[in-house]
Formats: C-alpha cells, structure tokens, sequence
C-alpha cells in the first residue's frame, strides 16, 4: 500500500493554487499532528489497509509540508512503522519549499527517514516567481539543494511550471538549464492551467491575464523534452521525468492504480476489491474513492470529535475503471495494453503520429500526450 | 422573440370533465350554475354572444373575470380556488384546456334575464384568421383600451376585422384607477377611431370592479340579439376546438340556425363525406355542463366521436346529416403556414419520441403541419409549418416541455416560388431543396403588410429598421400629436428572425407591430451555404437577399468560429454562395489539452471532467469529421 498525507498549511497561497490549503503564519503543526494521529487509528485496521502489504512509498504533500515542525513529521513516520511495515525499498518524498530548507531541517528530515525531497522551484526568475506570489527566491534555491546533498539526500525532484502568460516575459529554455545545472535526480513540469477559484482565475476575469496560448504551452512542453533527454532523463509520464532508476515510486502507484491510503484534508483514497470477474480490465475487483473533508477546520473538528472525517465514498463502475486505466497509462510512457483501445482508434492516432503501437501495447508519443484528454474522450 | 409568447391564446385554462362518467346524466347539471334544461329554454331574444378585443395587458382577462363574477356565474371564492386548483391539476397531468368560451346568466336592473357568451379571441398577430372566426360567432365586441397606453397596433387590427364583421362595438376605458390614466386623451383617440360619441365610452377599472355594472347593461342594451333562422336546417360555426385525450375532437360552436342536441346526426362543411352522431352539447361555465339542446344563437360545445381536431376545423360548418346540401357560412378557408423550419432532436434515438410528440400536439393544434425530413448535420426530423414565429416558438417549447424532448430548430425560411428556366414552378421552403441557380429563372418571395404604431419619438430609428430590412413605405399617420402608425410592406423573410425583437428594444418596448400577407414579388435571392471542412452543413443554408449575403456570410462564420470548440485536426469554415466562397474563417487544431499534473484526487477529478466531456460530444452533431455544438445551430438565428 502507499500513503499520501495532506499538510494543507501555507505562509501565503499562490496565484495559481487552488488545492486544500490553510494559510496560517504559524503552522499548527501540535493540532496538525492530533488531527492525523486520530485518522490514521481511525483508517489503520480497515481489513483493506491492514491486508494491504507493506508501505511503498509515503508522500507528504501540500500545501508545505517543509513548514510543518520536524518532530511532528517525524512522529508521524514514527506511528506509521510502528503500526504497519515498511518495505525496505520505501520511498517516503516530502515536498519542501526552498526557502525552508535549513541545515536543521535537512538534517531531521534525513535522519527521520524522508529520502527524497521534491523541491517546488517553479521558476528562477524573480518577476515569475513574484508573479506566482511564491515565497521564496531564485538564489535560495542553490543553497537549498546544496544543504539538501550534503546532508545526504541523493534523490531530489523538482518542479517547475511552463506555460505562464505571455505578458510576463520569461525565458524558458534558460529555466530549464538553471534547473539541470542543479543536477537532479527527477523533474516535474507543469503547464500552468488556470483553475477556477484561484487569484489567477480573477485576474483573468478581469482581463489583467491573458492564458497562454496552447502553441506556446505545446513549444515549451517539446523543448523541456529534448533539453531533459538530453541530459539523461527518460520522460517517464507526461509531467515526469527522471534519471534512471529514479521514476517516482509513490506517483507512479497513482498511474498504476496501485491502492493508497490518504490521510489529512481533502485526501484521497483508493482501492480496488479482491474478488475477479465483474469485467474490471485487469481482472481486479470493483474500484472505490474516498476522500476526506476539504477545509482544514471542517476536518480538524470532525475528526477532534470522533466523526469520520470522509466526505465522500463511491465505488467505480466497470466503464469509470476502464477511463481511468485508459487515462493514466496513457499518460506514461509504458502505455496501455492494446486490448484496451479500440484498433481503429488506436491505429487513427498511429497515422497522425500520436501514438505508437505493438500487438501488446499502445503507447502515446509527445505529441500524442498533448493531445491527451482529447484522444480519451474520443474512445 | 418569446417575449410575444403571452399573447397567445388569452384563455383561462378549466378542467375538461374529461374524465367524468359520460352516461351519468345528473352530473351534466351544473354544479355552480342551473339545469341545462331552463337556460336552452331561454329564447333568441335573451342571448347576447360578444367578445373582447384588446391588446396584452389591457386587461382583457381581469375583465373577463370581473363579469364572470358580477353576474355570479362563478363566486369569487370558486374562481380564485376552484379555477386556479384545477389548472394546477390540468398543469399535472401535461395538458391545458382553453376556457374559450364562457356562458353567463344576467339579471338587468330591471329584472329581466339574459344570457351573455362571452366568446374568447387568440390574441396574436400570427391567429388572425382564428380571431376572424372567434368573431364570425358574435354580435358584438367590448374594445378595451388601456386609459394609460391608448390603442395598440393589436388591438386595431382586431378592432378592425370586429367592424369589418359588423359587430357593435362598446369602446371602454379601463384602468382609469391608475394614476397615469389619461382618459380624456384615450376617448378622443376611440372617437377619432370607430366614430364613437364620448358618451359611448364607458370607464371602467377592471381590478377594481368600478363600471362593470354599467358594462353588463350596456352589453344587454347595445348588442344586438343573435339573428338566425330557428326552423332552419342546422348550421353552426365552428370557432374554436380543443383536443381532450378521451374524448377526442370538441369544437366550439355557435349555432346559426336550427338546433343540435344528442342523437343529431351531423356533417362537417368541408368534409360532408364524413358522417359523426352527436354524443354530448353544452357549454362551457366552470367545465364543460352538459346540456339537451343547443338552439339558434347559442354557444356551446359538442362531442361527436371526432378523432382530433383536424375533424373540426375553426371556420367550417356543422350541418345536419339530413340537409347537407344547405349553403355554408361563409369565410372558412384552410390554413396555409406561413414560417418553415426544421425540427430535429438533439440526440438521435429521440427521434421516435419527437415523432409520438408531434402526433399528439397535431391533435390539437390544426395549425401545424409537419412532414419527416433528413438533413446531412442533424439527421431525421420533421419540416413544419407554422403560422408565425410565434406559432413556431409555442411549439417548440410546447414539444420539449410536454414531451421531455432536446430539439434543435432550423433557420426558419418562409415559402418562396421559384420559377425554372423550363417555364415550370416550384414552392420552395427548405433551401436544401433549391435548385441550382442555373435552372432558376426567377425566385418570388412573399410580402407581409406591417402596421407598426409607436411613440412619434422612435420614427427615426423605425424608418431606418424598415429600410434595413427591404420595407416599402407606405405612410406613416399621426394618432394624436404624440403617436404615429406606420404602414409599411416588409419581405416575410426579413421579419422572420429578430425584427420583433429590434423594434421592441429600439423604442423602449414602445412599438407595436400587427402584420398580414400580401402578395409574392420577385426579389433578387441566393442561397448562401455554409462549409464545414468543406463539407456543406445543410441547417445552416439560407436563402438571402444577395446584397445581404456577404455580411451574413461573414457574420455566420466569425459567430460559428467563436462556438465550435478546437479539435483534433483544423476546422475550415466558409460561407459560399454556389461555388464562391464569401467568407472564411479557421479553428485552428488543438495543441494542448491535457492535464498538467494527475495525482491522488486528481484522478478523481480528472474522470469526471472526462465524464462531462464524452456527455458533452454526445450532444454534438457530427459533421464529417467535425463535432458541432448545439448552441452553434441555436446563434445562426441570433444573427444580426
């Protein structure tokens, strides 16, 4: 099994966010930690959990998991592998800002088991990242992989987004270059998508924004490809890419369809039932979701309260299982058998150079992959 | 253009009794009103069939009301909770029942008893010929005008078909309770009008109930009884009809000479052929209550066994069986419809339903006239006839309210002749079927004479819209200093789409405009295509004045690049007129259209909005390789 946990605190959000986030000055990271105590005794003896093998990966994830306090953290991994396995192998990620990453800090965070750092770097360019109303700046971000490397980390990932509006002038091969200069081990590239309900959204309701156009979005993603594997990077998943041997285990699960537990607010769930033969493409059982409340507060309170903080469960149909199998192999660069594409679609995308395909599998090419959500809703 | 929708039809809806046992005599005495038996005994004399003309919102159905209350047809109490509760129940159940004639028992101030029929008109432009009819059964007419607004171009025109049919007219002033009321300025114009002497003006406030004592006696004092030869052969006019489910056809009738009851065998006018034996007569109060016999000048229903209501048809004649061969009333004419245009339903497998829907709105409307077609973007759907755009809207709403149904309407086009280099012709009124331009010698389009009244502070704009849309003028009149009427012969095309809409926002909603045909002229007409990957949309052909084609052109493919969304591969979109291209614009193909990033709840989300994208190409329409929305099909007619 794998475990995702939700820290949904912030100094400040980003323009373009709109995950479960809680901006606090300080983090309650007391609160925070009763909170997934509580949870985590809640969810840890479910017979799908409990029967779940040993942990694979865990991630924490963010909002800023780097501002949540050491020990709390620590406490966390600590309940974890008291109550569960560890495989050897676990892959246990923290996203960190740069900004937070001190030598005290990398220190615990390596002595606690963290071994590997996803570093949210988005850009070097100080208009950009003011832009994106991010809290640190591009000169903290050498140090911080510096502090991280010596401390031990051998596994950092970071992230970067392309596609920013054009009225911010900005050089995205010389991002590219300043990020691989760096030396990592695994890059995540995002097009930036301006998402409803996020400052972005209003200032382009109020035509102060203008989104990028996809010409632009499509050029960027290509360059970021030859620049990547270039230098040694298999682009291993539409936004991942990573040298080899250092896919990401924990989001390669979520490709997969590997079960995860999420613990946390608005955390997500997912596992597929034993039982075979009810049409589930691989031959599993029903699929279901989970996932908890949104708001910080609103979980904190249910969850101090003894209630289920679950706001939703649903159970996957044969066809939804089947869309998203579809959807996320397509999404990697190992594809999806070919019994799960209709021929005469996958053999269209083929002639348009969109895909390319085996008698076992179909597999989407760059320009395939931006084209992505349309392919699916084609089948 | 659903703005008009209203003055459809002013009816109040009743229950039918359409469910009542049919051979449960007792039930057929009123419950509110008295036995059959005593009102039918009431002579000639004693009957007075009116109607009330005016335009929307004049007031005409508090009117009504008032009277139906004044003279205790129906208590107040009834009305408010018994009509309301009922169409409720009428509402419930998907059908409405048109209250379109009302029977009346009134005592004068000096004691004498009469019945008044009140006798209901459609109120719109596109129901003339039904108004002429609803009229054809009375002997006079209250004309009401709004003491704040003064005359409409509506209700002149039914003012003028009541004269042209020599009604007694009883001009009345109503709403004099308003504050804005100027009820010496609005008697001038009635004056000015019908020749009325200011003492004929009667003043009233409906709400109120002020005057309406004073109306019942005029009705009684003016109106002339009905004429009509009571030992005659049986002749009655039809004047409306409605369909009830179980009891098939029931029109509305006046009787004109002799008398119908049960038993009487009866042919109808114009299918003398067809013999039906009378099941029921009546009249219409609070439901329908059954009466034995209807006599000369009398007003009633009948139930005949009649399949639907294309049997009845408004304007023909019922005749006894046994004298058939007497001559019919005059003016029925079959209906022509005037506005063509597709109607498909959105998803394909609704094709059957829409089909069942259609069957059954026929049943009770004669005036729709529908045929199956196929078009090359929608697929199969029915070509109808309407008598006017808003006939048409009534209908489309009516289809997918009534029957649950997702319909996509055609650019409506109206019939045009087409005269062939062969010397031959042919009636056109789908431009898919026009012939090539080389075959055609000359193409005539049909007229519409317009009444347009408005305030003199719009004539500018007024002229300039007529002349926009191909108007000849004709003449403008002043009413009084501050308002004018306008005459002016505008193409039917022209008016089809949005000029209502155009006329009513560019005088504040001031102007009213009343039309009729006139007459076919040649005009200089194409058919302009559109294109879609070169491939020709057929829904979105038009036929179009040539020196009008290019903008439409150039506007129907900036507004198609605008809705049709980015796909896998280019979409070319062009406007052609033959084998010219007038216009053409470009969606270019999608470049990026994936998620960034897919993580935990991600998926989630990422399916669902997959989900709501495969529903969404579900209701496209797929053209060659191009999926269209909806909404593309619903803007060519918001063209401007």
């Amino acid at each position: 099994m794998r475990i995702y946990i939700h820290v949904p605190f912030c100094a400040r959000r980003c323009s373009y966010c709109d995950f479960a986030i809680a901006v606090r000055r300080h983090t309650p990271s007391a609160a925070y930690l009763q909170a997934i105590h509580t949870e985590w005794l809640l969810r840890k003896d479910l017979p799908r959990w409990r029967e779940g093998g040993a942990i694979q990966s865990v991630y924490f994830g963010g909002g800023t998991p780097s501002r949540l306090a050491t020990d709390a953290l620590a406490t966390i991994l600590a309940l974890l592998s008291s109550d569960h396995r560890l495989a050897p192998e676990c892959e246990v990620t923290l996203e960190a800002n740069p900004d937070d990453v001190t030598r005290d800090r990398a220190s615990a965070w390596f002595h606690m088991g963290i071994n590997r750092v996803s570093l949210g770097i988005q850009s070097f360019e100080p208009r950009v990242l003011e832009w994106m109303h991010r809290t640190h700046t591009p000169d903290q971000v050498a140090p911080a992989v510096e502090t991280l490397r010596s401390t031990g980390f051998d596994n950092l990932s970071f992230d970067l987004i392309y596609g920013v509006p054009g009225s911010r002038a900005r050089d995205w091969e010389s991002d590219l270059d300043r990020a691989l200069d760096l030396d990592p081990q695994h890059l995540s590239l995002y097009a930036l998508t301006i998402e409803s309900h996020t400052p972005l959204a209003r200032w382009r309701a109020r035509g102060e924004v203008v989104s990028a156009p996809q010409e632009d979005a499509a050029m960027q993603f290509l360059v970021a490809n030859q620049r990547m594997v270039a230098a040694g990077f298999e682009h291993y998943e539409v936004s991942n890419a990573a040298k080899p041997g250092f896919r990401a285990s924990h989001n390669s699960g979520y490709w997969k369809g590997d079960p995860f537990l999420g613990l946390g607010p608005s955390a997500h769930s997912s596992w597929q039932d034993r039982a075979v033969g009810d049409g589930a493409p691989y031959g599993g059982g029903k699929r279901h979701r989970a996932w908890n409340r949104r708001e910080w507060e609103a979980y904190r309170l249910a969850v101090a309260q003894g209630r289920d903080p679950l706001e939703g469960v649903e159970t996957l149909t044969a066809a939804e299982t089947l869309l998203e199998d579809r959807y996320l192999g397509l999404r990697t660069d190992a594809g999806v058998p070919s019994r799960l594409i209709p021929a005469e679609n996958w053999a269209a995308w083929e002639r348009e150079g969109w895909a390319e395909c085996t008698d076992e599998r179909v597999r989407l090419t760059l320009e395939g992959w931006l084209r992505l959500d349309a392919l699916v809703a084609q089948l | 253009m659903l703005k008009l929708m209203p003055q459809m039809r002013q009816t109040r809806s009743i229950a039918t009794g359409g469910e009542r046992k049919r051979d449960d005599p007792d039930e057929s005495l009123g419950k509110f009103g008295t036995p059959g038996r005593y009102i039918s005994a009431m002579s000639q004399a004693e009957i007075r069939n009116f109607c009330i003309v005016a335009h929307i919102d004049h007031g005409k159905s508090t009117l009504a009301d008032r009277l139906i209350e004044t003279t205790g047809t129906v208590e107040k109490r009834q009305m408010r909770e018994q009509v309301l509760d009922t169409m409720d129940l009428e509402r419930e159940r998907g059908i409405t029942i048109k209250l379109n004639a009302v029977r009346m028992k009134y005592r004068t101030l000096d004691g004498r008893d009469f019945i008044l029929n009140l006798i209901d008109t459609p109120g719109h432009v596109d129901f003339t010929y039904e108004v002429s009819r609803s009229l054809a059964a009375c002997e006079g007419a209250v004309l009401v005008v709004d003491a704040t607004q003064g005359v409409q171009a509506q209700t002149l025109s039914n003012l003028f078909l009541a004269m042209d049919a020599g009604l007694e007219i009883i001009p009345v002033l109503n709403k004099i309770d308003l504050p804005g009321a100027e009820p010496e300025r609005r008697a001038q114009e009635i004056m000015d009008l019908i020749g009325a002497r200011r003492e004929e003006i009667l003043s009233v406030s409906a709400k109120e109930g002020t005057g309406v004592a004073e109306l019942l006696e005029a009705i009684v004092a003016r109106i002339p009884p009905p004429t009509g030869e009571p030992d005659a052969p049986l002749r009655a006019l039809v004047f409306d009809s409605y369909y009830d489910r179980y009891r098939g056809g029931i029109p509305s009738i006046r009787v004109v000479d002799g008398e119908i009851r049960r038993g009487t065998m009866i042919v109808f006018g114009s299918h003398p052929e067809d013999e039906y034996e009378v099941d029921e007569v009546g009249y219409l109060q609070l439901g329908q209550q059954r009466a034995e016999v209807l006599r000369t000048g009398e007003v009633g229903y009948i139930v005949a066994s009649l399949r639907n209501v294309r049997d009845c048809r408004v304007g023909d004649t019922v005749l006894d069986a046994d004298h058939r061969n007497v001559p019919h009333l005059p003016g029925y004419r079959e209906i022509h419809s005037l506005v063509f245009a597709g109607v498909y339903p959105t998803a394909t497998d609704q094709y059957e339903l829409l089909r069942d829907a259609l069957e059954k709105l026929v049943m009770n409307d004669a005036s729709l006239h529908y045929e199956p077609e196929s078009s090359t973007a929608l697929g199969f759907g029915f070509r109808c006839g309407f008598l006017g755009l808003l006939h048409m809207e009534i209908v489309q709403e009516r289809l997918e309210r009534e029957s649950n149904l997702d319909l996509i309407t055609t650019v409506p086009t109206v019939e045009y002749h087409v005269h062939l280099t062969d010397g031959s012709q042919m009636v056109v009124e789908n431009p898919s079927n026009l012939p090539e331009p080389g075959r055609i010698a000359r193409i005539d389009e049909p007229y519409v004479k317009a009444r347009i009244m408005a305030p003199a502070d719009y004539i500018g704009p007024i002229m300039a819209l007529g002349q926009e849309r191909r108007g000849v003028y004709l003449g403008m009149e002043y009413i009084d200093t501050t308002r004018v009427e306008f005459e002016w012969e505008l193409p039917l095309g022209e008016i089809l789409l949005d000029f209502y809409d155009r006329l009513k926002s560019l005088s504040r909603g001031y102007a009213s405009l009343d039309y009729e045909m006139a007459d076919y002229r040649t005009s200089s007409l194409v058919k302009l295509d559109m294109l879609i990957n070169g491939d020709q949309v057929d829904a979105f052909s038009v036929i179009i004045h040539r020196d009008k084609s290019y903008a439409w052109g150039r506007k129907v493919a900036e507004k198609l690049k605008e809705l049709i969304p980015r796909q896998l591969f280019q979409v070319v979109i062009q406007a052609a007129i033959g084998s010219k291209i007038i216009a053409r614009e470009t969606v270019s193909a999608l470049r990026k259209d994936v998620l960034a990033k897919c993580y935990g709840g991600d998926v989630t989300r990422k399916r669902k909005l997959l989900e709501k994208q495969k529903e969404g190409k579900r209701r496209m329409k797929q053209v060659g390789s191009v999926e269209i929305p909806q909404e593309a099909f619903l803007a060519v007619l918001k063209v401007d």
